[in-house]
C-alpha cells in the first residue's frame, strides 16, 4: 500500500511544475460554472477527471518517464494502483473544494439547498468522476498517452452522454439510490484497476 | 609515490607500474614499511584497469618489492640484498646485451669491446670503488 | 547462483523487430570490476543491457542479476543504478526535486550523499534537469545512482556526447566507485578510447551477438591486425596459397590492405605482411565492418589468403 502512495506522490511531483497552469484551468472553469451552485462540484467532476488522469501520462510521455519507472524500486502493480489512488486523491480535492466554493456561491446568490441536494450532486459527481477513470486509464496503459490520448478522453463523455439520454436518468433516479451508485462507482473502478494491471509495460522507448 | 605512464613506448602498463615502483623501492625513495595505494585507488588515479594494478602489484609482490594485505593495501617490504644484487646484475647484462648488439653491427671482436668497457672505467675512477684495479 | 558475479547472461536471446535479433548471447562479469560493451550503433547494446535489467523480456536463455535470476524482485533495483542515454527525468524538475521525488523510494537513499555529489560535479541543487548539458545531465544521473548506494553501476554510451575532459572525470568517478570490492560497473561504448585502460573486461558485440568477451588483454591478445600491399591480402586473381585464415572486415585501398586475424591463424601468414597485435579501436573497426554472419566462428566466409 505504501508503494501505491509513494506512486500517487510521483505523479504529483510529475505534474508539480504546472501547478500554475492546472489552478488556472480549474479557476476559469469554476468562473463559467458559477451560475448555479448545484452544477459546480458535478461540472468540475465531469471536465477535470480526464484532466486530472491524463496530466501524469502527459508528462511522462515527454520525459520519458517509461524508463525511470522501470529503474525504480517498484512493481508495475503499485505504478498502475498509484495512477488509480493519485485521481481520487484528485477527485477528493476538487469535490471539496467545489463543495465549498458552491456553498459560497449560494450564500452570495441566496439560494440555499439542503444535505440531501449536497450528497446528490456529490454522488452525481462521483459517478461522473468513476466513469471517466475508470474508462481512460485501462486505455492509456494497455494503448499509452500518444495513441489514445483524445478517445480517452471523449469517450467517457459520450458513454455518460448516451447514458443520459438513452436511459433517461434523472437526479431523482440518482436521489434514490446513492448508497448503490457509490458502490456501483468502486465496483466499477475496481473493475478497471484489474484491468489495467494487467497492461505490458508502457511504449517501448 | 611517482609513475608515469607512457602510452606509445609499447612497454604494456603492468610493466611500466611495476618497473618504475621496484626502481623506486631499489633507489630507497621508497623506504621499508612505506605503504603504496591500494590497487583500487592506483588503478582510479592512473585511470587504468583494476586487473592491469593488479598484476603489477601481484609481480612485484612475487618478486619480494612488497608485501599486499588483502582488502587493505601494500607496503614496500624489506630490501633482500640478495634480491638487489640479482636485480642489478639483471640490469648490468641488459646493458651489455645492448652493447653487444651494437658492437656486432659495429663489426667489432671481443678485445675490441672488453678495450671500451676498460676506458669507460677509466673515464668515471669515483664511480667504481670496488672495481677492478686501474693501471697506473 | 553464484554471487561472485556482479551478472551473467547466458545464451539469452530475443526478437526485437525489424529482422533484427539477440542471438545466443552470453557475457558475465565478476564482482569488482568494470566491463565495457563495444559495438557500432545498432549493434545491440542498448537491447542486451534492457534484458539484462528485466527492461525487456527475455525469450531463450537466461540472466543473472546481482545474484538473482531475472526478472528479479524489485527490491533488487535498490542495489542497481541506470543511466541510460537519456536522463528520464521531468525537464522542469529543480535538482532538489529531483531527491525530494525519488528518495521515498530507496531505503538507503543519503541526503547528505546527493547533495555532495552535486556539489563535487558542480551542478548547482537550482538549476533544471532541462537547463543541464549531457554531461552534467549524465553526472546528475549517476550521482541519484551513488546516492542510493547502489552496488552495479550500468551505464548505456555515457561518454557520447562528452568532451575529453569531461569523459576524464566520468573515468574517475567509476575509479572512485569501484574502491569498493563489491562495486561494479557494465558501459556500453561505441568510442573505445575510453575502454583502452579503464575496462577490466570487454565484451564485442555485433549484430545481435557477442563475437569475443573476457579479460580486456585476453581479447586484445586473441586477434592480430595484418597490413600488406592492395593484393597481399586476398588478391585478385584469386590464386589462394594459404587457405584456413580467416580475414576479418578487410578493408581495401589503392594504397594496400588490411584486416584482423585470430592470433592463433596469424602464424600462417606470409611473412612479408605486418602482423601486429590490435588495438581495441582497430578490432571495433574491422569487426563492425563484416557484411553479415556470426565473425566469432570459422569458415566465415570473409576470404582467404591469395
Amino acid at each position: 500500500m505504501t508503494a501505491v502512495a509513494r506512486v500517487a506522490v510521483l505523479h504529483l511531483r510529475t505534474v508539480a511544475p504546472y501547478r500554475t497552469q492546472g489552478l488556472l484551468v480549474c479557476g476559469m472553469l469554476f468562473l463559467v460554472l458559477a451560475r448555479n451552485p448545484a452544477g459546480v462540484v458535478p461540472s468540475l467532476a465531469l471536465l477535470l477527471a480526464p484532466l486530472i488522469a491524463v496530466h501524469p501520462f502527459v508528462v511522462a510521455d515527454k520525459a520519458r518517464l517509461e524508463t525511470l519507472y522501470a529503474v525504480l524500486p517498484v512493481s508495475r502493480r503499485a505504478l498502475v494502483l498509484g495512477h488509480y489512488a493519485w485521481s481520487l486523491a484528485c477527485f477528493v480535492a476538487t469535490a471539496a473544494t467545489g463543495t465549498v466554493l458552491a456553498e459560497v456561491l449560494a450564500r452570495i446568490e441566496d439560494v440555499s439547498y439542503g444535505g440531501r441536494t449536497l450528497a446528490t450532486i456529490l454522488t452525481v459527481s462521483w459517478l461522473l468522476f468513476a466513469v471517466n477513470i475508470a474508462v481512460q486509464l485501462p486505455l492509456l496503459m494497455w494503448f499509452g498517452y500518444a495513441r489514445v490520448s483524445v478517445l480517452g478522453t471523449t469517450m467517457p463523455l459520450a458513454l455518460v452522454m448516451v447514458a443520459v439520454l438513452r436511459l433517461h436518468l434523472t437526479l431523482g433516479w440518482v436521489r434514490d439510490r446513492p448508497a448503490v451508485l457509490w458502490f456501483a462507482g468502486v465496483a466499477l473502478l475496481t473493475a478497471s484497476a484489474t484491468l489495467a494491471a494487467k497492461a505490458p509495460p508502457g511504449p517501448r522507448t | 609515490m611517482r609513475v608515469v605512464l607512457s602510452n606509445s613506448s609499447g612497454v604494456p602498463l603492468y610493466r611500466q607500474i611495476k618497473e618504475q615502483i621496484g626502481a623506486a623501492v631499489l633507489a630507497g625513495d621508497l623506504a621499508e614499511g612505506a605503504t603504496l595505494p591500494s590497487v583500487r585507488a592506483l588503478a582510479r588515479d592512473l585511470r587504468i584497469s583494476i586487473i592491469t594494478t593488479n598484476r603489477a602489484y601481484t609481480e612485484l609482490a612475487a618478486e619480494g618489492f612488497i608485501g599486499t594485505v588483502p582488502g587493505k593495501g601494500a607496503y614496500v617490504l624489506p630490501l633482500d640484498s640478495a634480491l638487489v644484487r640479482e636485480q642489478l646484475l639483471r640490469q648490468v647484462e641488459e646493458g651489455l646485451q645492448t652493447a653487444l648488439d651494437a658492437g656486432r653491427q659495429a663489426g667489432l671482436d671481443r678485445g675490441q669491446l672488453l678495450e671500451i668497457l676498460d676506458g669507460l672505467m677509466q673515464s668515471e675512477p669515483d664511480r667504481t670503488p670496488g672495481g677492478p684495479a686501474r693501471d697506473e | 547462483m553464484t554471487s561472485d558475479l556482479a551478472f551473467a547472461l547466458r545464451s539469452v536471446g530475443c526478437a526485437v523487430g525489424g529482422g533484427f535479433a539477440l542471438r545466443d548471447v552470453s557475457f558475465e562479469l565478476p564482482t569488482g570490476y568494470v566491463m565495457g560493451l563495444i559495438g557500432a550503433n545498432g549493434a545491440g547494446k542498448t537491447t542486451m543491457i534492457r534484458c539484462l535489467l528485466g527492461m525487456r523480456a527475455i525469450e531463450t536463455g537466461e540472466a543473472e542479476l546481482l545474484g538473482r535470476r531475472v526478472p528479479g524482485p524489485v527490491e533488487l533495483r535498490q542495489d542497481i543504478g541506470v543511466v541510460l542515454d537519456h536522463t528520464a527525468l521531468v525537464g522542469d524538475w529543480r535538482l532538489t526535486e529531483v531527491e525530494r521525488t525519488l528518495r521515498p523510494f530507496y531505503d538507503r537513499w543519503d541526503g547528505a550523499r546527493y547533495r555532495h555529489f552535486l556539489d563535487e560535479f558542480g551542478l548547482d541543487p537550482r538549476a533544471r534537469v532541462r537547463d543541464l548539458s549531457r554531461g552534467m545531465a549524465m553526472k546528475l544521473v549517476i550521482a541519484v545512482a551513488l546516492s542510493h548506494h547502489a552496488r552495479l553501476l550500468v551505464l548505456d554510451e555515457p561518454t557520447s556526447g562528452l568532451d575529453p575532459v569531461a569523459r576524464d572525470e566520468l573515468a574517475g568517478i567509476i575509479g572512485d566507485f569501484l574502491l569498493d570490492e563489491e562495486h561494479s560497473v557494465l558501459f556500453s561504448t561505441h568510442i573505445t578510447a575510453d575502454l583502452d585502460r579503464i575496462g577490466d573486461y570487454v565484451t564485442l558485440v555485433h549484430r545481435g551477438r557477442v563475437v569475443r568477451t573476457g579479460p580486456k588483454d585476453e581479447v586484445l591478445d586473441s586477434y592480430r591486425v595484418v597490413r600488406g600491399g592492395p593484393d597481399d591480402l586476398g588478391g585478385t586473381d584469386g590464386a589462394a596459397t594459404l587457405v584456413g585464415v580467416e580475414l576479418i572486415g578487410l578493408r581495401r585501398t589503392p594504397a594496400g590492405a588490411q584486416a584482423l586475424v585470430r592470433a592463433e591463424e596469424a602464424d600462417l601468414l606470409d611473412a612479408g605482411l605486418l602482423v601486429e597485435r590490435p588495438t581495441l579501436e582497430e578490432i571495433a573497426l574491422h569487426i563492425g565492418s563484416e557484411p553479415s554472419g556470426p565473425v566469432g566462428r570459422r569458415g566465415g566466409r570473409s576470404g582467404a589468403i591469395a
